[in-house]
Order: structure tokens, then C-alpha cells, then sequence
């Protein structure tokens, strides 16, 4: 429907004269909104309205408007005696607003603050319990570090065990003399292996076991240098020490080296039916 | 320059209160009228008083034949707009439209109310014959002016259904059901009515 078929349909006359039902009422209103010849329309409409209301007049009795103007006397008065006691409910109702705000507010400190202890003491806990969890992490770090100073004085140790021997091994006038259980036939483990490190030089002399058995108890292995045929001893050592490298007594010549088993303490002269290993220093 | 425009002034005062004096009222545009009734000024409502009464008396009138139910009725009515007129949008139409509704609805409320019923039906009896022959000393014939006029110009089918529907205020349903005719005719037919109505003002 266009605007003109709207305009003609009888709604404007229809809601002027109050007989347009409530979804016509606020439909014809938003029309009036939307486009102005609704509205020219409906204007128009009342003008004649109101000039044929004003074409015939009755006018009331006279006594009727001292009638109704003391109504509407009546009316004011009604309704400003009733400001009185309004206003004043209003005070009491302000005290009493007031009253109830301070009590919310003391309700909502109280809850704030209980708040704020739970908050803290939740914090307190929590807190002491990683102070707690510092500390063991704490003794824990300084155990390990304690053990790993202990570790690194023996791995200290050992480093300078290993930079002595290489010292040895470092220098040119050594000779490397390997002692095999195979050079004696009678030696009673053939399979037995030591060497002899020498440094012609400073003549000291190192031995190092690769392979002997265990000693029985009261024995102990004894090292002899064979210069011109004859055995010099050079010192007796225990099997099994922690040192690679186990300092013996200082040979300034020999042509080869032996290890026999004696009684503790080394004997004079060497034990042959024990006679372990042998080797020939090359020349 | 000054003083001059003092005087200006002072002599447009002086020329309100003079009219206020001599007690011809002066002229308000529709506009101003609205904002001093919403103002609450009492005097403005003497002037809507004095230039509305009479067309909306007349209104009432044509609802309400007897003069002193009108009188009450009247009354109604302009308590009513006093009360009101904070809710008057005069977006929505004209203050004589609003007023003339106003007239409209409380003369068709005391028209469908018990007490007027009652008093119709009083008539009829005889033991209240005295306020019977009040009504009949003041009753006004109102059909041959105003909207009922052209009405007669109608056909009395139309006729018929506008007089029910404004004049009566029942509703479309209940005018289906007085006339016995469908409801979507009921609409139809009032709508046509309304049509031919306002070629009729025109």
C-alpha cells in the first residue's frame, strides 16, 4: 500500500476520532513520524474537526465553571496537603536510607577485612611453606655442592697422579720395558704381565702391573734389575694399589728386569722356582 | 540608546498588565497555551476554559442529552485535561483532539456506567418522577448540529454503525454482534463511512 491508499484507506479519521484499535494507533503514530503527508493528513483532518465543533456551540451554564474551578481548587490543595506529609516520610525515609547505607558499609568493612585476614593468612601459609621448600632446596644444593668439592678434590687427586705418570710417559730418555709370564717357563702364572717404565736419565725406575695374582698372605712381589748377570733388587710392591705407576728404587744399569715372589719385606737374593715375569731391556 | 530600550520595556509591561486590567484575555498560540497548562497557570486554564467549553460541552451533549449529567460530565472533563495534560504530546495530534477525546471517552465511561444505567432505567418508574421531569425540562436536542448533522448525510446503514461505534462507544466486536453482521464488515463499513464523512466536512 502506498502512502496516498494509506492516507485515503479511513485510518486518519479512524484515529482522530479515537475509534483506531491499538495496533492501528501505533502504526497510523510511526506513519506520522516517517512521512509528513500522513501527518498534513491527519492535521487537516482536525482543523475541520475542530471548525465544525466550533460551528455549533453550546455554552455551558454559568454556575458550572465556579463549580469546576473550585474542583480544581479543591484538587491543588488535595494534592499539596499531600506534599507535606510526603516530604516528611521522605526525611525519615533519608535517615533511615542512611541508617541502612551505614550498615552496608560496616557490613561490607567487616567483610573486607575478613577478606583480607583469610587473604593473608593463606599467603602466610603459603609463603612459609616455600620458605620451607627453600630451605630444603637450600641443604640439598649445599650437600651436593660439599660432595662435588669432595669428588672434585679426588678427581684433583687423580689428575695429578695421571699428570705425574704422564710426566713420566713425557720424557725422552724412557725406556719401556714389558716383563710377560711367556719369557719363564717355570713361572707359576705364565699368563702374568708387568712393565717396567725406566727413565735412563734420571735412572728411576716405575712399574706398572698389568696382570699378577694376588699374593698369599706373608708374600709379597720383589722387582730385580739383572746388571752383568746379577740381580740387584729394586724395591718390593703390593698388587692392587691405586696409583698406576708404583715408584721403585732407582737403577742406574741393567739388561733386564724380573719379579719374583719373596716373603714379605723382600729377600737378599731372588727365589728363581718363583719367578713370575722377565724382560730384556732393548737396546 | 539605552534608556530607550528600557522604555521599551517597561511600556510592553505595563501594556500586559493593562490588558490583565481591563480582564480581556489575550490571545495564546497553541503552543504557548500547552506549556502554561503544563505549567500549571491557573490562568491559563480559565482561558482554555472559557474558549473550549462550549465545543466540548456540545460534545458531551451529543453523548449525554440530559444537562445535568452533561454538567457533571463536563466537569469530569476538565478535571480530567488539568490532571492530564503533563501526558499531552502534541506530536501526536492537536490539544482540541486530545481535549475533544478526553470529552469523547468520560462521556461514553458515564454512558456504559452502572449509575446511568440505573437512572435510565429509574426513568421508567414512576416513584421517581421528580428527577424524571428535571431531565425532561433541560433535555437539549444536540442531532441536528455538529458531527451528528453530517452524519445524517449518510446512508442510514452508515449511519447506524458511526453512531455506535462513536456516538455509542462500542466497540467492533460488539457491533458485530448488535447488527449481526461479520466482523471484517463491521470494519470495512466504518471505514467507508469515515471516507465519506470527511468529504462531507470538506
Amino acid at each position: 500500500m502506498n502512502i496516498k491508499e494509506y492516507i485515503s484507506s479511513g485510518i486518519v479519521e479512524s484515529y482522530v476520532l479515537g475509534l483506531a484499535d491499538a495496533t492501528e494507533k501505533a502504526e497510523f503514530e510511526s506513519m506520522c513520524i516517517a512521512h509528513d503527508e500522513v501527518r498534513i493528513a491527519r492535521n487537516e483532518f482536525e482543523i475541520l474537526l475542530e471548525q465544525l465543533a466550533f460551528s455549533n456551540l453550546n455554552k455551558p451554564p454559568e454556575e458550572l465553571q465556579g463549580r469546576i474551578f473550585a474542583e480544581i481548587e479543591t484538587e491543588i490543595s488535595k494534592s499539596s496537603s499531600r506534599v507535606i506529609p510526603f516530604s516528611k516520610n521522605i526525611n525519615t525515609e533519608e535517615q533511615a536510607d542512611k541508617a541502612v547505607k551505614y550498615l552496608r558499609m560496616m557490613r561490607l568493612a567487616v567483610a573486607a577485612s575478613l577478606i583480607l585476614f583469610i587473604a593473608s593468612a593463606i599467603l602466610n601459609l603459603y609463603f612459609f611453606n616455600r620458605s620451607k621448600n627453600y630451605l630444603a632446596l637450600y641443604n640439598n644444593l649445599v650437600a651436593s655442592q660439599q660432595q662435588m668439592a669432595a669428588s672434585n678434590k679426588v678427581l684433583e687427586a687423580r689428575l695429578q697422579i695421571f699428570q705425574n705418570d704422564l710426566a713420566i710417559l713425557k720424557d725422552p730418555q724412557l725406556t719401556i720395558v714389558k716383563l710377560p709370564g711367556t719369557n719363564v717357563p717355570t713361572s707359576p702364572a705364565r699368563n702374568s704381565l708387568a712393565t717396567v717404565y725406566w727413565n735412563q736419565g734420571n735412572k728411576e725406575v716405575y712399574l706398572l702391573v698389568n696382570n699378577m695374582p694376588q699374593p698369599a698372605p706373608g708374600k709379597q712381589y720383589q722387582l730385580w734389575a739383572l746388571v752383568d748377570g746379577k740381580p740387584v733388587d729394586a724395591g718390593v710392591f703390593d698388587t692392587g694399589t691405586e696409583s698406576s705407576f708404583v715408584k721403585m728404587k732407582n737403577i742406574p744399569n741393567a739388561q733386564a728386569f724380573a719379579i719374583t715372589l719373596e716373603n714379605t719385606g723382600g729377600s737378599s737374593s731372588p727365589t728363581m722356582e718363583q719367578m713370575y715375569v722377565l724382560g730384556n731391556v732393548k737396546t | 540608546m539605552c534608556g530607550y530600550g528600557n522604555q521599551n520595556i517597561l511600556s510592553l509591561y505595563l501594556d500586559h498588565n493593562y490588558t490583565e486590567f481591563l480582564g480581556t484575555t489575550p490571545t495564546y498560540t497553541e503552543s504557548e497555551l500547552v506549556m502554561m497548562l503544563k505549567g500549571r497557570d491557573n490562568q491559563s486554564f480559565s482561558y482554555l476554559y472559557n474558549n473550549y467549553s462550549a465545543a466540548l460541552y456540545t460534545i458531551v451533549q451529543q453523548i449525554i442529552p440530559d444537562q445535568e449529567l452533561a454538567n457533571d460530565v463536563l466537569q469530569e472533563v476538565f478535571i480530567n485535561i488539568w490532571r492530564k495534560i503533563e501526558s499531552y504530546d502534541q506530536s501526536k495530534g492537536r490539544l482540541f483532539t486530545w481535549m475533544l477525546n478526553i470529552a469523547r471517552n468520560a462521556s461514553i465511561d458515564f454512558l456504559r456506567s452502572k449509575a446511568y444505567q440505573n437512572s435510565k432505567k429509574n426513568q421508567q418508574f414512576p416513584e421517581t418522577q421528580e428527577l424524571d421531569i428535571a431531565r425532561h425540562s433541560t433535555q437539549l436536542n444536540t442531532d441536528n448540529i455538529g458531527l451528528k448533522k453530517i452524519l445524517l448525510k449518510l446512508k442510514a446503514e452508515s449511519r447506524v454503525l458511526i453512531d455506535l461505534a462513536y456516538f455509542k462507544g462500542y466497540t467492533h466486536e460488539e457491533i458485530a454482534e448488535i447488527e449481526e453482521i461479520p466482523l471484517g464488515t463491521v470494519k470495512t463499513r466504518i471505514r467507508t463511512a469515515l471516507i465519506q464523512l470527511r468529504e462531507h466536512l470538506k
